[in-house]
């Protein structure tokens, strides 16, 4: 089983990136992800993902946006997190700027469990304690705890 | 003198009491109407006042006037842009339905109290047709937001389902009394009726919205202007044998429609008076019944009620649109629930009494139960059936007032009031707000002294903020001071993801890995989600595609420009 939290380790919890704006955002963390799991090509993944913009864009409100996208290169669903330094405008549906901004690489094949894995991030970004829980960690591994305590509290109130 | 004085004393006593009653009436959960008309049984032969009133032909005349303002009304609120999706089931169900409803609702009558076929159709027709003011009324003090499809095709159908029952009420009443024509004359009355109604309607109505947009009045003036116009037309039509009732709606569809600063003026007035019409009208046939004389009818009238609401309705609803049109079932369901009797058909009751048909007051009474159940048992549970039914889209903030500033007879420049109830933008500077280009705030209001706003000001948790913008603005403006409790709503009912509606479905598909079939690559994803939906969609109708909810979230005319993408969970 797949879960969210072992999809995301500590170090694809990025701290205080400079974002710039979206373009430039995606561009650092294709390149970033490309580094970091070396199958992945970076121009690949930042065409999935600026394409996937263009359909609408990621940013859900109250500052968060969750760029996500398919990619042939993906073995296993993959997860990134940045908190950035000053908010950008990302387009997001309430037009606020975005300053947190959670990222879902899943493998080519459409699979229902890598639905349920974006569905779960909407869920635990829905919720406000949890961006402010977020916006107030003040290190990358605060950020990180913070992350995998929402994600584990989400996930058994989704049990209970 | 003494009785003109005394009558002063009891209308105003009856209607300042009515109108106190609409303060209780959402709290106790009786609807408004029951309440009107239980005030007037009170006032009446048999109640505490022991008023003794049984002048058909002044209750005739005060039910004329009030249904000729409560539909002057209507057709004034009514958007002529609710028409792509409304007016063609809403016509479907005025002339079919209400005939179905009447034929259904007359055998019933017939075999139920023992009556001769002709008698029996006029009680059918009798309560044949709807009343949107009282469905309306009650769905907005619940505040229940009803999807545009439905919505639309409701208000059009109340405004136009009248002349159909009129017309059948006054024939079958003739047929009784003997005075009815030949086939050939009917058929041509009926025509009559609605051609005239149409075209007088229409025309007269588009001829007093430009007077009354080109004139320059005292603002009190308007809506009486408006009013008198709408008698005219209502009279003239009525003299020459078209439907007065269809030529007033439509005059009044066409002056509300009429973009102006006029509307401002009439608007208010009007809601005013078709609320005295509905409180008038209510309080007379309270006035009008003798309770005694209604034990009679009291069984087979309430099962009659009782028939029209699982019966007739449902089955002249399901005839006049399930072959015709797309609706859902859950929404055809609904729509039969919402076949509310109100004013009409006791308007309607008297026409037999006036026109000398013999055992009138039957007639009046089978009506006043039936109206009576409808009110208590489809009103009461209205809201609750909509959710049900799950016609209902989330509930937006809206500005707590709003107002045309009506300086351009033209513009569409408005004063918005909002309150600030919305975490996220407490201690914000109002620079940062990201406010719509040109919309400026005027003022803000805190612990009641008026600030003067500067780009520094910083906004505070129950501020009261002025602002003026144009009508465009508006959805953009409700986003902004969405509360969190109402965006969560919205998201959990619109997805968490919003899709352009231009976007090509070929890149949707790739996005997220579903397979289409060769037509559906060169669609655009608005056009798509459009053709699932089958006929105009509306927002708030969903597709489920590929493990995904596909929302139709935003509609520009009968595009649909953003989609929501909900997912399961």
């Amino acid at each position: 089983m797949m879960t969210l939290e072992s999809i995301l380790p500590p170090e694809r919890t990025l701290f205080e990136v400079t974002g710039g704006s979206k373009k430039r955002l995606l561009e650092f963390f294709s390149t970033f992800i490309a580094q970091n799991t070396p199958s992945l090509d970076s121009h690949e993944v930042f065409s999935r993902l600026i394409g996937r913009e263009r359909l609408g864009s990621t940013g859900i409100g109250n500052g968060v946006a969750i760029p996500h996208a398919r990619s042939p290169h993906c073995k296993g669903p993959i997860a990134g997190f940045m908190r950035l330094e000053d908010a950008i405008d990302f387009d997001a549906i309430d037009g606020e700027p975005v300053d947190l901004v959670f990222v879902l690489l899943v493998p080519e094949e459409a699979d229902d469990a890598h639905l349920s894995l974006l569905a779960e991030v909407a869920g635990i970004m829905n919720q406000s304690s949890v961006r402010h829980q977020l916006r107030q960690a003040d290190s990358q591994r605060a950020l990180h705890d913070s992350l995998i305590d929402a994600i584990r509290h989400h996930r058994d109130s989704d049990d209970g | 003198m003494d009785s003109i004085n005394s009558l002063f004393l009891v209308c105003g006593a009856l209607i300042a009491l009515s109108i106190l009653a609409s303060r209780v009436s959402s709290r106790i959960g009786v609807p408004l109407l029951v309440l009107f008309l239980g005030l007037g049984m009170l006032a009446g032969e048999e109640g505490v006042l022991g008023l003794k009133f049984d002048d058909y032909s002044q209750a005739f005349l005060i039910g004329h006037l009030a249904l000729a303002m409560i539909l002057l009304d209507g057709g004034l609120r009514t958007r002529l842009r609710t028409f792509r999706v409304g007016l063609k089931p809403a016509l479907s169900l005025a002339t079919v339905g209400v005939f179905l409803t009447s034929g259904i609702m007359g055998l019933l009558a017939m075999w139920l109290l023992d009556l001769s076929l002709t008698e029996g159709l006029l009680v059918g027709a009798i309560v044949g047709s709807t009343d949107a003011a009282a469905v309306f009324s009650m769905l907005k003090g619940q505040g229940v937001n009803l999807n545009e499809r439905v919505g639309a095709t409701l208000e059009i159908e109340s405004g136009t389902n009248d002349p159909m029952a009129i017309f059948l009420t006054i024939t079958l009443a003739e047929l009784l009394t003997g005075a009815v024509g030949g086939i050939g004359e009917t058929l041509m009355r009926f025509a009559l009726q609605f051609g005239l109604g149409l075209a007088v309607g229409l025309g007269g109505g588009w001829i007093s919205a430009k007077l009354l947009r080109w004139l320059d009045l005292a603002p009190g003036l308007y809506s009486l202007l408006a009013l008198a116009l709408g008698f005219c037309i209502f009279g003239a039509t009525s003299a020459a044998g078209g439907s007065g009732f269809l030529a007033i709606y439509l005059t009044g569809l066409m002056i509300g429609n009429q973009p102006g600063r006029h509307l401002n003026h009439i608007l208010p007035v009007h809601d005013g008076l078709a609320w005295l019409s509905q409180i008038g009208l209510f309080l007379v046939l309270g006035l009008l019944v003798t309770p005694s004389e209604m034990v009679d009818y009291a069984l087979p009238s309430a099962i009659l009620g009782i028939a029209l609401i699982v019966l007739a309705r449902p089955v002249a609803v399901m005839v006049s649109l399930v072959p015709f049109f797309n609706f859902r079932w859950r929404e055809i369901c609904f729509i039969s629930w919402v076949g509310l009797r109100g004013a009409v058909p006791i308007v309607l009751a008297i026409f037999p009494v006036i026109s000398g048909v013999e055992n009138a007051t039957l007639y009046f009474n089978v009506a006043f139960f039936v109206v009576l159940i409808s009110l208590l048992l489809q009103g009461s549970i209205l809201a609750r059936v909509a959710r049900w039914m799950r016609v209902v889209l989330p509930e937006t903030t809206t500005p707590d007032r709003r107002g045309q500033l009506g300086v351009l007879p033209e513009n569409d420049y408005e004063m918005f009031v909002y309150k600030v109830e919305n975490e996220s933008l407490d201690d914000v500077p109002i620079r940062l707000l990201r406010l719509p280009s040109g919309t400026l705030i005027s003022a803000i209001f805190r612990q009641h002294a008026m600030l003067h706003p500067k780009g520094s000001t910083r906004l505070r948790m129950r501020d009261v903020i002025c602002l003026i913008g144009r009508t465009g603005d508006l959805p953009s403006l409700n986003r902004l001071f969405n509360g969190e409790a109402k965006l969560k709503r919205e998201r959990a009912f619109f997805g968490t993801f919003t899709l352009d509606g231009e976007a090509l479905m070929q890149e949707v598909a790739g996005a997220y890995g579903l397979t289409l079939s060769p037509g559906e690559q060169e669609m655009t994803l608005g056009e798509f989600v459009a053709l699932r939906v089958g006929g105009h969609p509306v927002v708030g109708d969903d597709v489920d595609w590929h493990g995904f909810h596909w929302v139709v979230s935003e509609m520009e005319g009968n595009r649909v420009t953003r989609v929501g993408l909900r997912l399961y969970h």
